[in-house]
């Protein structure tokens, strides 16, 4: 039998589901080895029975997207958080610690909160227990076919966690900060994208979010800072991926 | 009374409720309600420098984020009074045609297409339209690769920026382009064919007035002015005025009027407003099919996004051409920072898209403002559904949801990408 799959949307841009539908070669491969359950961006299929595995976009960010994940949480053996927004609160979250009612009046014109926000941008593990994490803005095709794969067979994924440097090395660009003196954030950002920025000439931007174990944000700012960056903008600048990795605030603070 | 509710409004971007409250044979209150979480784009924007914003905007939708990107750059430039190269600026147009490609083979083939031969997707059509399935997914393939070589990749690239681009393409990888766009036009062709032979209905004809960018004497998808189907050409500069926005009685949701009328942006009223500008094959073609595009239909966007295709395959090689021929010369140009305020708009695949911006003088986003066409069509979208519900109810059709959803879909919303403007439905009940 077909292992039953659901890919379901929380708040953000819909990038996963759309870059998933981009792998126009292996498209009808992957979706002829499962029983799809909902993917609400290409079908009109929505089934509620359990699932082995529910692969989730987006941020928690109101209460329909909590009562959401926690019914996808409780009928799914697996549940995946693809991409930013699901693994860190998207480039929403680098709002947290605003006064969310001003932003409303601002941005939308309105205080009383139709929206139902939940006034902050949460990351799925912030909500419920989640199996495994994708970051990306947008997630890797070939990372996600690989994850895919491996959960079908029942073998256990790896998860990267080294720098976007290492894939920077190995592909011999040469150091955007050092050469150009560029606010690259490579050194905190988690690889996988084979430093496509860099690559592209352009600096990281931290898209993938921060490594977990050890991003080194004070040596990064203290770097930058001697390259003649001011330290708020590029502390404005890791932030905008990275405001709920709690660690930012606290080595930040350390150099002050 | 009863009330139907489209939940879980499936087959298009983003995350929608149609609403219709029913009073024994009237349709007292149709709603197209928008579910996205409030995201704070545009104070996201403020404080950051010119360069990070074309990648912070492209993630306002996964769907259009070079329209997005190349919106923001273009608004940027004129804000700060720098114009860029003619390589940038076919460049620019060639990114803007490979979100048309990419966007309209996915809208046509794997989300419009299964309403029309009666399919829950494109997935369930292959045992018996699998060769359609493969030719539209090979068109969608030649819009990404164009955007993963122009910009690093098919979602949210990572090249654009004020002043031109961090990287261009080589000579090979045109080349390669050029390959993939001559292989994509069997699909566009196949895309004319099949939706010039569908029969659209009736219950959805009504006057519509239209708006489109005037992209100079050859069709495209940037310009300084924007035509409007009464006979009116408005700098974009206007775009206030032509996006004027009105709370709607029984409900907190803004749409956009123009006059008191609403209307409707994208690849119909591209093509009835500038059918004169198109070139080659799309020509003749549109000679074929020009009475099926019909202006009171919106179910007609579908063959004009079809007819789109067509040309923009054929537009895509021919800017490929120019930029083989002249040579790929230096990917950004260098600009002079000064405080300033822009204004751009572009044709994303559902219509026009402004962006506005005001620069300080260090380089930085003081001030944003993104119009998008999805907000644009709310409006009318809710016009017809309130008509075409009418008449279906009049007419002894008890099941709305099917028609209504297809009416909906025909708009192509990007709902993630109006989210920001429009406010969330309350029915006075």
């Amino acid at each position: 039998m077909k292992p039953k799959v659901g890919f379901y949307e929380l708040t953000g841009c819909a990038g996963e589901m759309l870059h998933i539908l981009n792998m126009e070669d292996i498209l009808i491969d992957v979706f002829s080895k499962i029983d799809l359950v909902e993917f609400r961006i290409a079908s009109s299929v929505k089934r509620p029975e359990r699932v082995d595995i529910a692969f989730v976009e987006g941020s928690v960010t109101t209460e329909e997207n909590l009562e959401a994940l926690k019914s996808i949480r409780e009928k799914s053996d697996v549940l995946v958080a693809i991409g930013d927004c699901a693994v860190w609160g998207g480039i929403q979250a680098s709002t947290t610690g605003e006064d969310w009612k001003t932003l409303m009046k601002e941005v939308y014109g309105v205080e009383e909160n139709y929206f139902r926000f939940l006034g902050e941008h949460k990351s799925l593990s912030e909500c419920v227990k989640v199996d495994y994490e994708l970051p990306g803005c947008p997630i890797e095709q070939d990372e996600f076919v690989r994850l895919f794969i491996e959960l079908l067979e029942g073998i256990e994924p790896k998860i990267k966690d080294y720098p976007v440097c290492v894939e920077c090395k190995i592909k011999e660009i040469p150091c955007l900060i050092v050469e150009k003196r560029e606010p690259c954030l490579g050194p905190i950002s988690v690889g996988g994208c084979k430093a496509r920025c860099p690559y592209y000439g352009t600096p990281c931007i931290g898209c993938r979010g921060p490594v977990r174990e050890e991003a080194n944000v004070a040596g990064e700012v203290s770097t930058l800072v001697e390259k003649g960056w001011r330290k708020e903008d590029i502390v404005k600048r890791m932030e905008l991926f990275a405001k709920r990795y709690k660690d930012i605030e606290k080595l930040v603070e350390v150099k002050k | 009374m009863r009330e139907i509710l489209v939940e879980h409004l499936a087959r298009v971007e983003g995350h929608g409720n149609i609403r219709v409250v029913v009073d024994k044979e009237n349709v007292r209150e149709v709603k197209m309600e928008i579910l996205e979480g409030p995201r704070f784009i545009e104070k996201i924007l403020v404080g950051r420098s010119i360069d990070e914003a074309p990648d912070i905007v492209a993630r306002i939708c996964s769907i259009c984020p070079d329209p997005h990107s190349v919106a923001c750059v273009n608004a940027i430039e004129k804000a700060i009074g720098f114009r860029p190269s003619e390589q940038t600026r076919v460049l620019r147009e060639l990114q803007l045609i490979s979100d048309v490609i990419s966007s309209h083979a996915l809208h046509l083939f794997l989300l419009a297409l299964p309403d029309f031969l009666g399919y829950p997707d494109a997935i369930s059509m292959v045992s018996k339209y699998g060769k359609e399935v493969a030719l539209g997914l090979k068109v969608k393939k030649a819009g990404n690769v164009i955007k993963e070589v122009l910009t690093g990749r098919s979602v949210h690239g990572c090249t654009v920026k004020p002043g031109g681009y961090t990287r261009v393409p080589t000579q090979e990888e045109l080349e390669k382009l050029e390959k993939s766009l001559a292989e994509a036009m069997d699909g566009a062709r196949l895309a004319v064919d099949l939706f010039a032979s569908f029969d659209l209905p009736e219950v959805f004809r009504e006057e519509n007035m239209f708006m489109a960018v005037d992209p100079g004497e050859v069709y495209g998808f940037s310009g300084e002015h924007i035509l409007i189907s009464n006979g009116e050409r408005r700098p974009v500069e206007n775009y206030r005025l032509l996006t004027n926005e009105r709370v709607v009685p029984h409900s907190t949701a803004k749409h956009s009027y123009y006059q008191g009328e609403s209307f409707m942006v994208g690849a119909l009223a591209r093509i009835l407003l500038n059918r004169g500008k198109l070139k080659g094959e799309a020509v003749e073609l549109a000679d074929r099919i020009w009475e099926k595009l019909d202006p009171k239909n919106p179910l007609a966007n579908n063959l004009a996004q079809a007819l789109e295709l067509v040309y923009s395959v054929e537009r895509a090689i021919e800017l490929i051409e120019w930029l083989l021929d002249h040579g790929i010369g230096e990917p950004r140009g260098e600009m002079k920072i000064k405080a300033g305020v822009g204004v751009a708009a572009v044709e994303a695949p559902r219509g026009i898209l402004y962006h506005f911006y005001e620069v300080d003088g260090e380089g930085k986003i003081a001030r944003a403002d993104i119009v998008t066409p999805t907000a644009q069509n709310a409006a009318n979208i809710e016009k017809y559904l309130r008509i075409s519900a009418q008449r279906l109810l009049e007419r002894g059709v008890d099941n709305l949801e099917p028609h209504l959803e297809m009416l909906v879909r025909a708009y192509d919303p990007c709902i993630s990408c109006s989210a920001h403007l429009v406010r969330v439905v309350r029915l006075n009940e």
